[in-house]
């Protein structure tokens, strides 16, 4: 293993973004950092700008007006960078799908790595998601 | 002068379409002299989807317009159709569903605590009141199943019933959140990382709260008494005694207090109901057809008053339904109080109505001066503001 | 007539003595529930009474309601949080167009930008009408709360070139 990948294995920095959710699945993120769940403890830390960051965490169904900040933020997240959808909405908009306003899943428009499932997903969950993550990283 | 329109979206974070606001803030020096909103990044088109569902499908529809007050809005649409349909649900289910909304609120008083915590970069808070909110999501999530959505309101009823065994674990936990809750009023009212940050900051007059229609908390620490449990009683309000709070020091940290006293109300209308709680059903049938009519309802969820309307047609569709969520209702008073203030104070002003935002968010600053523009994140505004703080 | 809606009744009574035949339906349905339809004439008339006069300062919100050839728009207002009363006016779709309230009331700035943006109505003397809620580049003609636009036609209009 080289130094590099090492390296991003160990610490995948991520950067958090709600395309239009409904807020849950971003509050179980932060319930995710938080003394109970504690993620900082497999090295995980929240960015607050992208260029920081390894892995962006999206929430959400995609709107109109979000759809071109999804993608340049994801643009600005440096490489090697990676994808995980939270929540359903991610997955495929769910609930949403059928709206006049929304595209639909985030694999619409970027592509995704790993998807988390759950309305919304459990804040074990979604380490559970970064913890495949940094295996499917490891792998390759 | 002609500014550039605001391209990030700022607060992504409260789901009905008009939450994720975005600003655009003009300032001379430091401070703020106008601000313009743009809001609708969240923007799905759910009354137009709700046009296309039937009344059962719109009830989850609905639980997911916001993953915060989510309880708050289902009540309001059940309400609405249960007027329309003209059935009385069960008291039983009025009792259950007041637990469960002042179990949301108590929930949502301490996420918005953490939050404002965070805001002015008093860590240690923000990490405590997370930690003790726990307390109460394990609670939700032993009656209803689910940690945030909850799904508990369904036309006619509640769908899970609470048992004994269920009641001594609430008040297990109720006694927690309470004597937690103090330690953090105690806290507010005596530490200087608070107070320095919070006291006379995001002043908005009681004129103003009127005239710009503020809702729920905001507009209590602004002295007026305006709660829609007391003056419009729904569910079981009506049979439960509690104080409406109100502060009159009309800034960031008479909202805190607000909140914080909310808490303790909560907690003891909880016990109330659950030592009155009324045997019986926990639903009754109601038809799939919802006849033609109309319906206003009000709930006073966690950030202030909500209003559904609903129009029916007669058929398994509702015709027409209109939301309004309480963020957008505060949103005029917000741009008041932000502007005359420092650009240090941004992030807690808008933190201090709740419309609880994370850090993708962008502000585009523009100075009157030299006509300069730069662009903030949410992220590096919070920093920015600590370290000026520090400089004073 | 109940006693618990005695109050209510009066506002109607009052509002019909203010502005006659103009007042076309009223009802009481509950207690602190008021829905009163009035003429597009004496519109400007009774939002002035009801704000000035009897106290409905707050505005909770303004509904737009596609109710056939015309556009109903509901304004929900609110006196001491007790009372809500929904003033009901229909434009039609030729020309819709009402005079605003932001002068009376200046909180309803923002239901009135997102009643024009999701129908099309426009408020004569509001400062500012630009798109609050839809997205940029929104075809000015789609109004998606209008019945005539469905689902599936606007979806139609605006996904032209598909989904990405």
């Amino acid at each position: 293993m080289g130094l590099l990948k090492w390296g991003r294995t160990k610490s995948p920095w991520i950067i958090h973004f709600n395309t239009g959710g409904c807020n849950a699945c971003d509050i179980e993120v932060v319930a995710a950092l938080m003394p109970r769940y504690d993620i900082e403890r497999f090295g995980i830390i929240i960015r607050g700008s992208p260029r920081h960051a390894d892995v962006l965490v999206v929430t959400g169904p995609v709107t109109r007006q979000v759809k071109d900040r999804l993608v340049r933020i994801y643009e600005q997240v440096p490489e090697p960078k990676s994808v995980i959808a939270v929540g359903s909405c991610a997955i495929s908009g769910a609930p949403f799908a059928d709206c006049y306003n929304v595209y639909g899943g985030i694999d619409t428009v970027i592509p995704v790595d790993v998807y988390v499932p759950g309305c919304p997903p459990k804040p074990e969950a979604i380490i559970n998601g970064i913890v495949k993550l940094i295996e499917k990283l490891k792998a390759g | 002068m002609s500014y550039p329109t605001i391209r990030i979206p700022f607060g992504p974070q409260h789901p009905f379409h008009i939450e994720p606001e975005y600003f655009m803030f003009e300032v001379d020096g430091e401070r703020v002299v106008s601000v313009t909103p743009r809001i609708g990044y969240v923007h799905r088109g759910i009354e137009k989807a709700i046009e296309d569902r039937t009344f059962i499908q719109n009830l989850y529809l609905i639980e997911r317009i916001c993953g915060i007050c989510s309880n708050a809005h289902t009540t309001c649409y059940t309400q609405a159709i249960e007027e329309i349909l003209g059935v009385e649900i069960p008291p039983r289910a009025r009792f259950i569903r007041t637990i469960i909304a002042e179990l949301e609120r108590i929930h949502n008083h301490y996420l918005w605590l953490g939050l404002a915590a965070h805001e002015i970069g008093f860590e240690t808070l923000f990490m405590y009141t997370w930690r003790d909110r726990e307390i109460v999501m394990d609670l939700l999530e032993m009656v209803s199943g689910n940690r945030v959505h909850y799904a508990m309101n369904t036309i006619g009823g509640v769908r899970r019933d609470i048992t004994p065994e269920i009641v001594e674990k609430i008040r297990k936990g109720l006694d927690a959140l309470e004597e937690r809750m103090r330690y953090y009023k105690k806290i507010a009212m005596t530490e200087p990382t608070i107070s320095k940050r919070t006291a006379g900051i995001g002043i908005l007059k009681p004129k103003d709260a009127i005239a710009l229609c503020a809702v729920g908390p905001t507009l209590r620490a602004s002295g007026i008494k305006r709660d829609v449990r007391a003056d419009d009683p729904y569910i079981a309000y009506d049979e439960i005694p509690f104080n409406v709070i109100t502060y009159d020091g009309c800034d960031v940290i008479s909202r805190l207090f607000v909140r914080c006293d909310e808490v303790f109300e909560s907690v003891n209308i909880i016990r109330y109901a659950m030592d009155r709680l009324p045997e019986g059903k926990i639903r009754i049938k109601v038809p799939r057809r919802v006849p033609e009519g109309e319906a206003v309802s009000r709930v006073e969820a966690p950030r202030g008053e909500l209003i559904h309307y609903a129009k029916t047609n007669g058929t398994t569709k509702p015709e027409r339904y209109k939301v309004r969520s309480p963020t957008l209702g505060n949103i005029p008073s917000l741009c008041k109080m932000l502007v005359g203030g420092y650009i240090a104070d941004i992030p807690i002003i808008i933190a201090g109505i709740d419309p609880c935002f994370s850090c993708t968010d962008r502000m585009a600053f523009v100075n009157v001066n030299n006509n300069k523009q730069w662009i903030l994140s949410g992220e590096e505004l919070r920093r920015y503001a600590i370290k000026w703080y520090q400089k004073e | 007539m109940t006693e618990e809606t005695t109050e209510e009744n009066e506002i109607v009574r009052k509002m019909k003595h203010l502005i006659g035949k103009n007042v076309l339906e009223s009802e009481v349905p509950r207690p602190r529930r008021i829905f009163i339809l009035v003429n597009e004439k004496a519109f400007g008339k009774a939002i002035r009474y009801l704000t000035k006069k009897m106290g409905f300062t707050h505005v909770s919100t303004i509904t737009g309601v596609d109710v056939g050839k015309e556009i109903e728009v509901i304004y929900h207002l609110n006196r001491g949080g007790k009372i809500e009363l929904s003033l009901k006016v229909r434009v039609t779709k030729d020309k819709p167009v009402l005079p605003t309230i932001t002068d009376l009331i200046p909180g309803a700035t923002l239901y009135e930008r997102e009643v024009h943006d999701l129908l099309g109505v426009s408020f004569e003397g509001h400062p500012d009408l630009s798109p609050v809620i839809l997205p940029e580049g929104w075809p000015p003609d789609v109004y998606p709360l209008r019945k005539e636009w469905t689902l599936k036609k606007v979806q139609k209009r605006i996904m032209k070139g598909g989904k990405q």
